[in-house]
């Protein structure tokens, strides 16, 4: 099961809020869509759920158009909105049902799989309460349970840890990981990108409807990063290391952490292997060189800049 | 009989039942705004039926009080019906289907058709709810003299009628695609239809209750009426079905398949009732109602996709004859000009021929009237549809597609007055509103009806029609000779090769 956006555009008058997206992903796999607020990516998620018609491209879901037959991508997506759901007189249990039949769920494999959807997402002491009276993360779990009832094979979630506490955070990414090992393709947006980084297998970054970068988590902080920070712990002579390094080219920032000294490189891995063999050519006893791996933040500074349309 | 099989037999009727009529009763029935207007409507009965009988005096023994009463009753019935039904389906409707928040129901499984019929039998049930409600009361006036049972019950089956069909007009309404500030606009106007709809029952059912239940003099407009209001609720549901189905499906199918085999029946019952009664007023009814809607037709055609979608293509047959037929009936603004040209010829020719060939016992010269009235009307519609088109593909191009109507109605509400206005500011003097200065009015499509310058209206229209023709020739032509079946094949490939894998360890940007 794969699932491709294709040169996805889309314009609201004359604003332009997704220009031309292509990636793809597949069963089984997480993948972060990352951005700063009004970067495209709710629209993205929106035409992928069938909810809005692109301008121009497609998005296709084991080969079926959400364009062309978005009634056959229905049956494949489940869409988690950023919107909570908000009817003032039905249950949980009534809300649930209601999407069930929606569905074409029948009978009693209707009742089993409500019964399953809200044991799994925890809501089966909670059938009976109304929808108004739920907490945020209740209600997203609700929202969650509506997207499964009919066991779509792509989830699209769009900022699903948005205002959660950190329990809720928490259960929420272990869902996920359940989801996904279920073989669920799944897409989420958050601004928690570190937990991204841990939930996710890839990711997508997007500013101003532009894709700027995507892949994998590993290469993405293998790559992503323009920078390299390393922890340099030496016997004897860190102030002079530290004067000698502020003095040294390529490198930006010093810093002490404790023992050691942090310094920041700006260049590749080639950069750090330069620097080592400088520190020891110069004599420095070396008892620590550790390159400090970039985390999804600090690749998303890099590559966005904050811009929105 | 088991349990089990009872439990089996009760999921099996439930499952029968339209989800959306399950959501829509069971919110309608914990919702307090319809307890609550329930509870005053039937409260404001039994106040005013009260009061008249506390009122009256010796008069409620009176030879009419029965007919008062319920005629009293049954105006605040409707008054509340006609107003709370459509606005409570259309209203929730709207805000399910805003621009800025669809509801999720719209990404399920279930079909458009589905939806639509749900909320529609759910407008039905609340409207049963409210007239059984009510229906003691109305009953009650039987007591007093002056209105027999009949009456009552075929007023209040109107009545049922009328506030159904009210109900999927607002339901079409609400699903037009438009901003807000265009739902307001179309709000309003149609509860002022509403409220005109109101009166006219009113003085329908004063009549059935004046007048009884039996003989032509009701039962002749009674038909009419039943089958115009037939047509409109069918009308508006397939066009309600079609404004939630997916841009890319053939939307404007089913619109037109309904439309002609509307047009093709009611015709044959027409002229059937017509040879029956020696009148044409049943080919006159028909004539008016579906010119009418063959002239909204063309403004709605324009405002169609320029070119077919791949799923639309991928339908099309591949033989000649096939194709041919297909052209007039698919999604497209040519296809849909066509048709609706077609239909305009043939209704008005078989008219005239019906007027022609058929001669009865009466005179054909109404029909004739109205044939040259409904045409006009019709070129007009044509003229100022297709100016809008051309307007908006060649100098407007910023302007969407969908949008094609609303320059056709400007033009239109330009073209009504301008002439007239310049008329009156040039050559205005003394004698001016002693002369005939009515073809100043010569871009009115709804003049038509002052016969003395239908000539000068005609060569007007006639020129305009040929002149917009000819500059959209080249346009319909390219549309004629791309209406073929696509090859899926190669779209696909064309699509299939863009995409990169995200997680396939080879990051890479778009742009």
């Amino acid at each position: 099961m794969k699932v491709q956006i294709v040169n996805l555009k889309k314009n609201f008058g004359a604003t332009r809020a997704v220009d031309d997206v292509s990636f793809t992903f597949s069963s089984g796999q997480v993948v972060g869509f990352v951005g700063p607020n009004g970067a495209g990516k709710t629209t993205t998620m929106r035409i992928l759920a069938t909810l809005d018609e692109p301008t121009a491209g497609d998005a296709l879901i084991d080969g079926v158009s959400v364009v062309e037959e978005p009634e056959r991508a229905r049956h494949l997506v489940g869409y988690v909105p950023d919107s909570l759901p908000t009817h003032r007189d039905m249950s949980v249990h009534e809300y649930l049902d209601f999407f069930a039949r929606a569905y074409g769920l029948k009978g009693l494999h209707r009742a089993k799989v409500i019964d399953e959807v809200e044991e799994f997402t925890g809501l089966a002491g909670l059938r009976d309460k109304m929808l108004v009276a739920l907490s945020k993360g209740m209600k997203q779990r609700v929202s969650l349970a509506r997207a499964l009832l009919h066991d779509p094979a792509v989830l699209v979630m769009d900022e699903p840890a948005a205002g959660l506490d950190p329990r809720a955070r928490i259960e929420l990414r272990e869902l996920l990981r359940v989801l996904s090992s279920q073989g669920k393709a799944i897409l989420i947006s958050s601004h928690i990108l570190t937990e991204l980084a841990e939930i996710c297998h890839a990711a997508v970054i997007i500013e101003r409807g532009c894709v700027l970068m995507a892949g994998a988590i590993d290469d993405l902080l293998e790559n992503g990063a323009s920078r390299r920070t390393v922890l340099i712990r030496v016997r004897g002579g860190q102030e002079k290391l530290h004067r000698e390094l502020l003095e040294t080219p390529r490198i930006e920032k010093v810093n002490f952490v404790g023992e050691e000294i942090a310094a920041e490189i700006n260049g590749d891995e080639e950069a750090c292997c330069d620097l080592l063999v400088a520190l020891v050519g110069s004599g420095y006893r070396i008892v620590e060189f550790k390159l400090q791996r970039a985390n999804l933040e600090e690749i998303f500074m890099n590559v966005t800049k904050g811009a929105v349309q | 009989m088991t349990a089990e099989s009872v439990l089996k037999e009760k999921i099996s009727l439930g499952d029968r039942i339209n989800p959306i009529v399950v959501k829509e009763l069971r919110q309608a029935v914990q919702s307090r705004f319809v307890i609550a207007a329930l509870l005053t409507l039937l409260s404001i009965q039994l106040v005013a039926i009260g009061i008249y009988i506390l009122a009256s005096g010796p008069s409620l023994f009176g030879f009419d009080a029965g007919r008062q009463s319920f005629l009293m009753l049954f105006g605040i019935l409707q008054v509340v019906a006609v107003l709370f039904v459509p606005l409570y389906t259309g209203a929730r409707l709207a805000a399910e289907r805003s621009d800025i928040n669809v509801d999720l129901l719209f990404i399920t499984t279930i079909k458009p058709r589905s939806v639509i019929a749900g909320k529609m039998f759910a407008a039905v049930t609340l409207t049963a709810l409210i007239y059984s409600a009510c229906m003691p009361f109305m009953a009650f006036t039987y007591f007093l003299r002056g209105i027999d049972l009949p009456s009552i019950f075929m007023s209040l089956g109107i009545g049922f009628v009328v506030v159904v069909a009210c109900a999927q007009g607002a339901v079409f309404v609400a699903l037009i695609p438009v901003n807000r500030a265009f739902k307001i606009i179309f709000g309003l106007i149609t509860l002022a239809v509403f409220g005109m709809i109101y009166i006219w029952t009113m003085i329908g059912v004063s009549s059935v209750v004046t007048r009884g239940v039996i003989g032509r003099a009701f039962w002749d407009p009674m038909i009419a009426i039943c089958g115009v209001i037939c047509f409109l609720v069918g009308l508006f549901f397939v066009m309600s079905v079609a404004l939630i189905m997916p841009v890319a499906s053939n939307r404007a199918l089913p619109v037109r398949l309904f439309i002609t085999a509307a047009w093709l029946l009611t015709g044959v019952a027409a002229v059937t009732y017509c040879s029956i009664v020696h009148e044409y007023w049943p080919v006159i009814v028909w004539l008016l109602m579906f010119e009418i809607v063959f002239a909204l037709a063309i403004f709605a055609a324009v405002s169609e996709r320029d070119q077919p979608g791949r799923r639309v293509l991928r339908s099309i047959p591949r033989s000649l004859l096939g194709r041919a037929r297909a052209f007039f009936f698919f999604s497209g603004a040519a296809s849909g000009l066509a048709w609706a040209s077609v239909m305009v010829v043939l209704t008005l020719g078989a008219a005239v021929a019906w007027v022609k060939l058929f001669q009865t016992r009466a005179s054909g010269s109404d029909l004739t009237d109205v044939a040259k009235w409904m045409g006009g009307m019709c070129l007009y519609f044509f003229c100022y549809a297709m100016t809008g088109a051309l307007l908006r593909r060649h100098l407007l191009s910023r302007i969407g597609t969908e949008l094609t109507w609303l320059i056709g109605a400007v033009l239109l509400l330009v073209g009504s007055v301008a002439p007239f206005l310049i008329g009156y500011i040039v050559f205005f003097n003394d004698q001016w509103w002693e002369q005939d200065f009515s073809a100043w009015w010569v871009g009115n499509p709804f003049a038509w009806s002052n016969k003395a310058h239908r000539v000068l209206y005609a060569s007007v229209g006639g020129v305009w029609a040929v002149l917009v023709s000819a500059m959209s020739l080249s346009w319909f032509i390219e549309r004629v000779r791309s209406f073929r079946p696509a090859s899926l094949v190669a779209a696909c490939d064309a699509i299939e090769s863009a995409p990169r894998a995200v997680a396939s360890g080879s990051p890479s940007a778009t742009d």
